[in-house]
This record gives C-alpha cells, sequence and structure tokens, in this order.
C-alpha cells in the first residue's frame, strides 16, 4: 500500500479575508481580536445595522471582509487591474481619478516570472510523481506529519489593492511638482460603496482610487459581497443601482464605434439619463449551457431575443457584458453571421440610414440575441439620432447594403468588419458561437491538417508545470480545428463565480485566470462551474513525504485541488504550447480579436 | 500592435528564395575556389559538420522548452532550409562523385539515409495529419487501445443482446468467425498505410450477404455493427498514420547521430593523415 500524508479537509473560510494578507506586526491572536471588534463596529453602522440574520451577517463581516488602512495620497486600486473585492470608506475620504496616470506611478510590476536559469535548471529537477507540492505552504497540514509551515508564508489570495509607499505627496492639483496631475477626480465621502462594478462584472478596475487623508476602507472580497446582497434587499438595490450608473457611462465610453470616449460628463449627461439598461440570459448561464450540450437541442430555443429582424429599431445598443448573436432568417432557420461583445453596437445602420431617409425607413435585417448572460445599454432612437449619429464620422458608419447590415468588429470598428468576419467559415463561425468559444480570450486552435500529433505542446506545457500538463489535446472538432481541452481564459470567467475562496482569480497584469494554489480548497465548484471542462480536480503528492497522496486525516480521502492551464504567466516567452509546436498549427487565439482568427484560419 | 500572419504559401516563397540566393551564392563562392585551385574540401568539410550540429541542435531545443530560444516551428523553417543547403556543400564536398573508402562511403551513405528520412519526414508531416483529419474523430495514440478495448466490449454486447432478444445465431455466428479478431486487435495496418479501403469494403461486404437471413430485429443490430465496424476502421487507421509520424523520428534521429559520429572520425582521420 502507497504511503499517504495527512491535511484536514480544507474549507471556506479557513483562511479568512483578515488573514490572507501579511501581517507582519500581528501575531494571528491579535489579527483575529482585531477583526472581532471591527465586526462589533460594523454591525451597528449602516448598512449593515439594518440586516436581519445577524448570526449570517456577523460570517461574513468577520470571514469575507478585512480593515483597511491608508494614508494621504495612497493608491486604493489602480485602473486597469483585476479586481475580486469591493470598498466601503469607513472614516476619510478616497479620490477617484478618472484620468490615465503614468503606469509607473502606480506601482505597476510584471507578474512575477521565474529567471530564465531558473527554468532552465527547473527542467532537470522535476518532480518524478505527478502534482507533487511543497505541503509546507498549506496552513493546514497537521502536526507530526514531519512538516511545518514555512515562516512568513503569505497567502496572496486575488487582487488586493497594494499600497503604493512611493507615493507619499499630497494630492495638489494646483502643485506642478506633485506626482499627480490631475484634473478629473471624483471624491467619495465616508460610507460610499465603491470597487463593485469590477467585483462582481468580473471586469478590469474603471479608475484608480487613493486614499485621501488618513484613511480607513472595509474591503469586502466579491463572495463576501454577493453573500450580503443576498441577505439584505436594500442592500441589493443599492448595490444594483450603482453598479447600473457607474456602468453606463463606462458602456458608452468605450463603444469605439460611436466615438463617446472623448467626450466629457457634462456632454455624456444626456445620453446616460435616456439611455436603458437590461440584462438578458442568465448571470449563471454556464448550468444551461451544460444541460443545453448534454440535450443537443437548438440553441437558439437558449437565447433570448434582444431585438428581432423586422422589427422597428427602437434604439441604438450597445453590449456592456457578455455576448450576443446576429442572425438573419434563412429558410426556416437561422444563419449565424457574427457576435458582438463587450463594446460593440447594435443597430447603427439601420438608425443611421433611418435618420438620413426619414421617407424610406427600415426595420431591423438581423436579430440580436443573447448568449448566456448579456448586459445591454438601449439608447433610444431620438437620442441616438440627436446625439450619437451626427457625430460619428460618414466614412465610420456601416452601411446597409440591400437592407442587411454588416456586423461590425470588435477589433477593428474603423476597418470594414464584414470583410474579415466574411472569411470565416460560416460553419466554423456558427460552431465557434454554438459553443460559445467566442467568451475565449486565449483560446487553443489546433489546426489538425497541419498537426502531427507529436504532442511536443503537451510537453511543453509539462514541464513548465511540474511534470503536470495543464490541458489535453482533446475536445471539440470544428471543421479541421480542433478547440483543445485548455482553459480558454476567458472575457466571462464563470468558473470565478463560485470559488468560496477566491483562490481563481485574474492576474493584475494581463488579466489571464489563475488558481492560487494554496487557497484552493479542493470544493471543485470552478471544475464544474467551467462549461468547457478546462480544469481538472487533482489528487496532490507530499513532495516532502515520498511523494505520498496527501489525504484528510478524518475519513481517509485525498485532498483535491483545482488546476489548469495558467497561460504560462510565470514563464518568460509566453504560452509554452504555442512555442513548442514545430508546424504552427497551435494558436492561442483571442476570440474578439476577428481580424487574426480569420487570418489565422486563412494561411 | 498584433503582427499580421503570413500566409504558409508567402513563407515558403519567401523561404525558398532566400535559400536559393544563399545556394547560389555559396555555389558561385566554391566554384570560384576551385577554379582558383584553392582546396575547399576542409572548409566545405567544417562547414558541412557545423550544419548537420546545428541542425541535430533542433532535437536538443524540442526537449528544452526553456529558456525560450525561438518557435519550434522556426527551428523547424531553419532545419529544413539549412537542411537543403547541406546537400550542395555534400555536393562540393565529395566534388560530385562517388566517394571511396570505407569510412567514406559509410559517411556518405549515413548522409544520404538521414536526408532522404528528413525528406520523407516533411512529405509524411504535411501528408498524414489532413487524412486523419478527416476519418475517425481525433484520438489520442496513447489511448487507442483503451478505445478499442471500448468497441470490442460494445461490439461483443451487442451479439449478446442479439441472441437474446431474437434467439438466432447468424449474426453472433458471423461475428465469431470474421469480426472476434478484427475488434480483437488492430488490424489491416498495411492498407492503412497504402490508403485502401479494401479490408473495410470487403468486412462490410460480407456483413451485407448476411442481411437475407436476419430478421427485422436482427437487421437494427447489424446496422449498429456495421457503425461499429467503421469506428474500429478508423480507429486502425490512426493507429497505423499517427505510428507512421512517431516512427519516422525513431529512424531520422538515431542515423543523425550515427552520421555526427562517424563525421567526427572522418573529420579526426583526415587530421591525424594530414601529412
Amino acid at each position: 500500500m502507497s504511503k499517504t500524508s495527512v491535511l484536514d479537509r480544507p474549507k471556506r473560510w479557513d483562511i479568512p479575508f483578515f488573514a490572507e494578507r501579511s501581517q507582519r506586526d500581528q501575531t494571528p491572536e491579535v489579527a483575529q481580536k482585531a477583526q472581532e471588534e471591527l465586526v462589533q463596529r460594523l454591525l451597528v453602522i449602516e448598512p449593515f445595522a439594518k440586516m436581519e440574520n445577524r448570526k449570517k451577517l456577523k460570517d461574513i463581516l468577520h470571514n469575507d471582509t478585512r480593515l483597511l488602512q491608508f494614508h494621504d495620497g495612497d493608491v486604493i486600486v489602480r485602473k486597469g487591474d483585476y479586481g475580486n473585492s469591493a470598498f466601503i470608506t469607513l472614516v476619510g475620504s478616497v479620490k477617484v481619478l478618472l484620468d490615465d496616470l503614468d503606469p509607473t506611478l502606480l506601482g505597476r510590476k510584471k507578474t512575477k516570472t521565474q529567471s530564465r536559469w531558473r527554468s532552465f535548471t527547473k527542467l532537470f529537477t522535476l518532480p518524478r510523481m505527478p502534482e507533487s507540492r511543497d505541503t509546507r505552504l498549506y496552513p493546514q497540514l497537521r502536526e507530526g506529519s514531519g512538516t511545518t509551515a514555512k515562516p512568513g508564508t503569505t497567502f496572496a489570495i486575488q487582487d488586493i489593492p497594494n499600497v503604493l509607499k512611493a507615493l507619499k505627496e499630497p494630492l495638489d492639483p494646483t502643485d506642478p511638482k506633485s506626482p499627480l496631475k490631475i484634473t478629473n477626480t471624483v471624491t467619495m465621502e465616508t460610507g460610499v460603496l465603491f470597487g463593485e462594478l469590477a467585483a462582481l462584472g468580473r471586469i478590469p478596475r474603471a479608475a484608480s482610487c487613493v486614499a485621501q487623508g488618513d484613511t480607513q476602507l472595509l474591503e469586502i472580497r466579491w463572495q463576501g459581497l454577493r453573500d450580503l446582497r443576498q441577505l439584505d434587499n436594500a442592500l441589493r438595490q443599492y448595490v444594483d443601482q450603482l453598479y447600473r450608473e457607474r456602468g453606463l457611462k463606462d458602456a458608452l465610453q468605450n463603444a469605439a464605434q460611436i466615438h463617446l470616449h472623448q467626450r466629457s460628463d457634462t456632454q455624456l449627461q444626456p445620453i446616460v439619463q435616456t439611455a436603458e439598461f437590461a440584462t438578458y440570459g442568465s448571470y449563471d448561464w454556464y448550468g444551461s449551457y451544460q444541460a443545453l450540450r448534454e440535450e443537443n437541442s437548438n440553441p437558439l430555443t437558449q437565447e433570448p431575443v434582444i431585438a428581432a429582424q423586422g422589427h422597428y429599431p427602437n434604439g441604438l445598443i450597445i453590449i456592456r457584458a457578455g455576448f450576443a448573436r446576429i442572425s438573419c432568417k434563412q429558410g426556416s432557420g437561422e444563419h449565424t453571421l457574427g457576435y458582438l461583445s463587450k463594446g460593440d453596437v447594435y443597430g447603427l445602420a439601420e438608425l443611421a440610414h433611418n435618420a438620413k431617409h426619414p421617407n424610406d425607413p427600415t426595420p431591423l435585417t438581423t436579430t440580436l440575441r443573447a448568449i448566456g448572460y448579456v448586459d445591454i445599454v438601449r439608447v433610444p432612437t431620438a437620442t441616438a439620432e440627436q446625439l450619437i449619429i451626427p457625430n460619428i464620422p460618414v466614412d465610420q458608419i456601416p452601411v446597409l447594403q440591400n437592407k442587411v447590415s454588416s456586423p461590425p468588429s470588435p477589433s477593428t470598428p474603423t476597418q470594414n468588419p464584414s470583410a474579415e468576419k466574411d472569411r470565416i467559415a460560416p460553419v466554423i463561425l456558427e460552431s465557434l458561437v454554438e459553443n460559445r468559444f467566442i467568451n475565449g480570450s486565449a483560446t487553443m486552435l489546433i489546426d489538425l491538417d497541419r498537426c502531427t500529433r507529436c504532442d511536443d505542446c503537451v510537453r511543453a506545457c509539462s514541464s513548465g508545470h511540474d511534470n503536470n500538463p495543464r490541458f489535453v489535446r482533446h475536445g471539440t472538432t470544428i471543421d479541421h480545428y480542433l478547440v483543445a481541452n485548455a482553459c480558454m481564459h476567458c472575457a466571462d470567467p464563470v468558473c470565478m463565480i463560485g470559488c468560496p475562496t477566491g483562490a481563481i482569480h485574474r492576474t493584475t497584469q494581463g488579466g489571464e485566470v489563475v488558481i492560487n494554489d494554496i487557497t484552493c480548497i479542493g470544493c471543485g465548484v470552478c471544475a464544474s462551474s467551467c462549461p468547457y471542462e478546462n480544469i481538472r480536480m487533482v489528487e496532490i503528492r507530499d513532495q516532502l513525504n515520498s511523494d505520498a497522496i496527501v489525504v484528510n486525516p478524518n475519513n481517509g480521502k485525498p485532498i483535491a485541488k483545482a488546476t489548469k492551464c495558467d497561460l504560462c504567466t510565470d514563464h518568460h516567452g509566453g504560452p509554452a504550447c504555442e512555442r513548442a509546436c514545430p508546424h504552427d498549427a497551435l494558436k492561442r487565439v483571442d476570440m474578439r480579436e476577428m481580424d487574426i482568427l480569420s487570418q489565422w484560419f486563412n494561411r | 500592435m498584433v503582427q499580421p500572419i503570413r500566409t504558409f504559401r508567402f513563407r515558403r516563397y519567401l523561404s525558398s528564395l532566400l535559400t536559393l540566393a544563399l545556394a547560389a551564392g555559396l555555389a558561385l563562392l566554391l566554384i570560384a575556389s576551385n577554379l582558383s585551385l584553392r582546396d575547399t574540401h576542409y572548409a566545405t568539410g567544417w562547414a558541412l559538420l557545423g550544419m548537420i550540429l546545428f541542425l541535430a541542435c533542433y532535437n536538443l531545443r524540442k526537449k528544452l522548452t526553456y529558456p525560450p530560444l525561438l518557435r519550434s516551428a522556426t527551428w523547424l523553417q531553419l532545419h529544413l532550409y539549412v537542411a537543403w543547403i547541406t546537400l550542395l556543400v555534400f555536393a562540393f564536398h565529395i566534388g560530385f562523385r562517388i566517394p571511396n573508402g570505407i569510412i567514406e562511403v559509410t559517411l556518405a551513405t549515413l548522409y544520404i539515409t538521414t536526408f532522404t528520412s528528413g525528406v520523407l519526414g516533411i512529405i509524411l508531416t504535411r501528408a498524414i495529419p489532413p487524412r486523419l483529419a478527416v476519418r475517425g474523430s481525433e484520438v489520442i495514440y496513447e489511448r487507442i487501445p483503451m478505445f478499442r478495448r471500448e468497441l470490442r466490449l460494445r461490439a461483443e454486447n451487442l451479439m449478446i443482446q442479439s441472441v437474446e432478444k431474437t434467439n438466432a445465431t447468424i449474426l453472433s455466428d458471423f461475428y465469431t468467425a470474421h469480426l472476434a479478431d478484427y475488434f480483437a486487435r488492430s488490424r489491416n495496418l498495411r492498407f492503412h498505410l497504402m490508403q485502401s479501403h479494401k479490408p473495410l469494403h470487403n468486412l462490410l461486404s460480407k456483413l451485407t450477404t448476411q442481411d437475407r437471413y436476419l430478421g427485422t430485429e436482427e437487421r437494427a443490430i447489424a446496422v449498429e455493427l456495421r457503425d461499429l465496424i467503421k469506428t474500429k476502421d478508423a480507429l486502425d487507421y490512426h493507429l497505423a498514420m499517427q505510428g507512421i509520424l512517431k516512427i519516422w523520428l525513431f529512424i531520422h534521429i538515431p542515423l543523425t547521430y550515427m552520421l555526427i559520429a562517424v563525421a567526427v572520425v572522418h573529420a579526426f582521420l583526415i587530421h591525424v593523415f594530414l601529412g
């Protein structure tokens, strides 16, 4: 019988949020006591004072929140970072910087990559057994198993806003010597919730925030915020209201085709006031998708219609989040013309035509459907005709050809998008949309006409991950292309929805979805949430105990961890799989970059 | 800014053009040197050995995934076009004549076989994948025995069902006579290598001839059996063709190492007996 090593079954809240950061000046007991005092303090202030189910509230506040202290000028969050937490100002105020700052001022640094020498030498010291781990990194390791926690081990789970110590100068926009020449700011006073848009929408932070004076913030990780919303109706409405209001302006400015990115708040205000905000499909769309795949039924039946072909275009539709399918009737079915993602616009050709030819209006020439979950902004026709269309250069307005509009391209709005999309064979486009592979930002496509099945890609992946390949050269075949079972680093990473500890998160630099092995409790939620079956649960071995399988002493069951492709974020040179392919058969593709995709399909 | 993806045709034309230009320049240089009565054998010999060592390095690069030393695809392109140049240098080195002497003949034979195996390899790697892509489902080579076992079990269960449901043994007898061995191991690899469908066609014809003896229920089972036969055929095809793609490297690489070993001996002897 093989040897075993023991480890308590990890659970949610094994590592409370407050314990995740390195507390060099605090013992665990002191930190625990401080957190308990914080919870007592929070229970009597708004918005927590009025909440019912005090027991659960107390648990959430204890485990999913922590107190952060900032001094004047400290950066709280940086624009563009992916964050899984929101904040409430308890003391002081926060300045939101709407202008772009010099990245160096924000203290950005590259994702920690292994040195070239370390990468090289590692090839010769690969573990003998699969999924072998240094168990000293795990806090739950039982005493007596021969190993102890490494001193000073920290548990960096997610995008915790690092306090930028270098930035000490007071914020004075008029001071020419100030490192921050800020002209466009908004101040958030005590009690204001912010950062919820990034936390709940799984999108990058929309702005950088800096502490104004000595500031105390309550940081709530998104799992806690999600639970709090369920706990209290008023908070849910409040969060939703904020979420919608702040998202709206961002959505308008992100839509490159309508040229609003340089408009000021004042100029945008009339559009924001009249725009409607709507959500189609389900936030947890992956459940219905998995059922759909199992049933093999018509996917269109599961896709709510946002705008129907033949109907009057009652507004300009901007996709805020998620994906939508553009199709038109063909026989008794529908033919997919393309898909839209964040920042894309629908209905512009029809609206522009109708504005120009009021006596010869045209109805919508295509149908728009929600694929899974879609947030849209609808700008009413009158507002669009008055405030948006006149400001779009004439050559940028899609032409209504034979009353069939060209689907716009997300990546190259200034070019003729249909030209690129047309180059993708309809059968491939249909399948990519149907299987929702369009969600991928690094989808692994393998050209089976060139792939010699040598598995160099798998070997390269394996050698970069301690002898553990993080993908399977297997998956869905579309024409002669294989969409391999490798994490696609989705634009809408539903795997992150259910993670109780935040172990699965986006990196701050590239936004890749990665798993923190230390805080993963092996619950398997991410693996079962992933619609593409690209996350694998593995049983770990103890590197320090002759690679024995690590088991839970209470029930003897092996301890599992979630694993997946991390896009080689900790290595030089990008994804090893792509670099290792001798025949240029494998590519990691951002499905929103249609021009690259179509070029690759037509090499 | 993302670099536009070049077509394979463009890359082929560009690389061929560069290689031809380089080869032409090299040929002119060597011809000029020969005309001026300079001895080019040492220069071409060392250049050839250097290029062969460079070509052999590709295998090393494949094993060393880190640090990132150019993409493997770039290495392969260099490998292919440098290999073509070695042919020219080799021709000049042997003076466009058949060499004599045991070492020289061995060396020349090894070079030619290594080069030929390389050319064969590139033809195979370009010709086989598109055929695999259209035949059966995509399957990982190492998993083929597992799928074969699954197929055999499904076929056997089908036959048991057939006997139980219809109380007739026509199909099961046919299975015992013609299909038991077919499902038990990989078959007809030789025919698959020649892209021949003859064995499959024969087997299906034999099954079709049984139709007249089958009842309605048995016919339905025969249709399922037919599908399993086709699936097994595709599996065998993948085994044969993926096997070839793997095996050719086991010829090309050892030949390369032998070539390097004999070339080193040849260089050593030449310099020892330089006089």
